[in-house]
């Protein structure tokens, strides 16, 4: 899975109108898969986000009482927070947001927004699919159910080495887990099916 | 949610698979048999001893995700038992019915290319760890889970568990699904079309969605209506 993929977001205002917009405007929008929640008030807000914290949430200062988005970000302080703009609001109100969608916003300046909001900490995506001989190796080693210690001892590694490998073949052929390599492994012929029976079971 | 595009105890049962036709599953997991012939919703809700309310809760659930849900905390009269029981039910449907047959139809599909064996025994591993997984989730909700809100119901100690917790960890189970389905489609050797691998391929889509509506009824609907009760408990 990609971590673009099935981002939660929570809509927050009392527009059905301007929310069901959001929402489309949100799947329209390539390379990001959206998981939508919306919420018309803030008392349903409040008592949503104890149940699932989500990654953004799209709110109407408007729906808000004074210092509720503070609040909100100190209960919650990895949730970042984006208002939404319908008519003109005093900016001193919006100090506290990570950032801002105005309803006039075109597709474009909402793509940069949202790249701005979500790929703070992850760096270019490898173009390069091509995995190296050492990782081919590695491949080996953890679809036979090697441990990170076992590998890093049998190719003169650290464990960390290890580590950087793995999450490098991971980000490279976007499988996660041993099961998915392993039948990486066979039809790209780099073990036998004896080799992976014992080891990922 | 809003109140426009609900169906209500008095429209006919038919008109509502005719609208959205996954919901047959949503019928099968109450035990209600086809044949509705004229009959309203609140009339083969009686006649099968289904709670209607809660029946109604879960058509307008899974209708209303297709345009974005609005999360509504004063959800209906929502029964517990029923929801529970339509929940097991679900679980049964993926366990016992639809994981198996996908398998079987997977293994004649990667069969029919006897060359590559070697490849077809490593996806039916991948399969079966992944079907331990799911079976492992949803035992985990019918054992634990349940047992908490039942015992929420009756008025038992229930220590300091609460439904929080499970929200807070419940996982999405169709992710390592997907990752099948990616799989085959990036690095299958395939030489020629083989239509019956395409075919468990929509299969496998469709059971994907499939579960990841019914983890979100979970989140959504589900959760919620236990967090209420704890609330009410807690008073």
């Amino acid at each position: 899975m990609k971590n673009n993929d099935n981002i939660k977001v929570v809509i927050a205002d009392n527009s059905a109108i301007i929310r069901a917009g959001i929402t489309t405007v949100l799947k329209r929008l390539p390379n990001y898969t959206f998981s939508t929640n919306e919420i018309s008030n803030l008392e349903t807000l409040q008592m949503f986000l104890r149940l699932h914290t989500p990654e953004i949430l799209l709110i109407n200062p408007l729906i808000l009482s004074n210092n509720t988005i503070s609040a909100i970000k100190k209960e919650f302080p990895k949730i970042k927070t984006v208002a939404i703009l319908s008519s003109f609001i005093d900016s001193k109100t919006l100090t506290d947001f990570d950032d801002t969608i105005s309803i006039f916003d075109e597709t474009d300046s909402i793509i940069t927004k949202m790249d701005g909001l979500l790929t703070k900490n992850e760096e270019e995506s490898t173009d390069t699919e091509q995995l190296s001989y050492r990782e081919k190796e590695i491949i080996a080693c953890i679809v036979k159910g090697m441990t990170n210690k076992a590998i890093a001892d049998k190719l003169s590694i650290s464990i960390h080495t290890v580590i950087t490998h793995r999450r490098n073949i991971t980000k490279k052929l976007q499988i996660h887990s041993a099961a998915g390599l392993a039948i990486y492994a066979i039809v790209n012929k780099i073990v036998e099916i004896q080799d992976i029976k014992g080891g990922i079971n | 949610m809003n109140s426009i595009n609900r169906y209500k105890p008095t429209d006919k049962m038919s008109n509502i698979i005719f609208r959205n036709y996954s919901l047959i599953s949503v019928m099968s997991r109450f035990g209600l048999p086809l044949g509705f012939g004229e009959k309203t919703v609140k009339e083969i809700c009686e006649q099968q001893d289904v709670d209607c309310n809660t029946f109604l809760a879960v058509v307008n659930f899974m209708e209303e995700e297709q345009y974005g849900y609005e999360y509504d905390a004063e959800n209906d009269q929502i029964s517990l038992p029923a929801l529970m029981e339509y929940l097991k039910q679900a679980h049964s449907y993926f366990l016992d019915f639809n994981l198996p047959s996908i398998r079987k139809k997977l293994k004649d599909a990667l069969e029919l290319e006897p060359g590559k064996n070697d490849v077809t025994q490593s996806i039916l591993i991948f399969y079966d760890k992944y079907e331990n997984e799911v079976y492992k989730h949803m035992e985990y909700e019918n054992r634990f889970v349940f047992e908490y809100v039942e015992n929420l119901i009756s008025g038992k100690d229930t220590g300091s568990y609460r439904i929080k917790n499970f929200a807070q960890k419940h996982n999405h189970i169709e992710q390592n699904l997907t990752e099948l389905k990616n799989i085959i489609i990036k690095y299958y050797p395939q030489e020629k079309c083989n239509n019956l691998l395409n075919a468990t391929l929509f299969d496998i889509f469709h059971c994907e969605s499939d579960l990841n509506l019914h983890c979100k009824l979970e989140d959504e609907l589900f959760t919620p209506a236990v967090a209420e009760l704890e609330k009410k408990l807690c008073k």
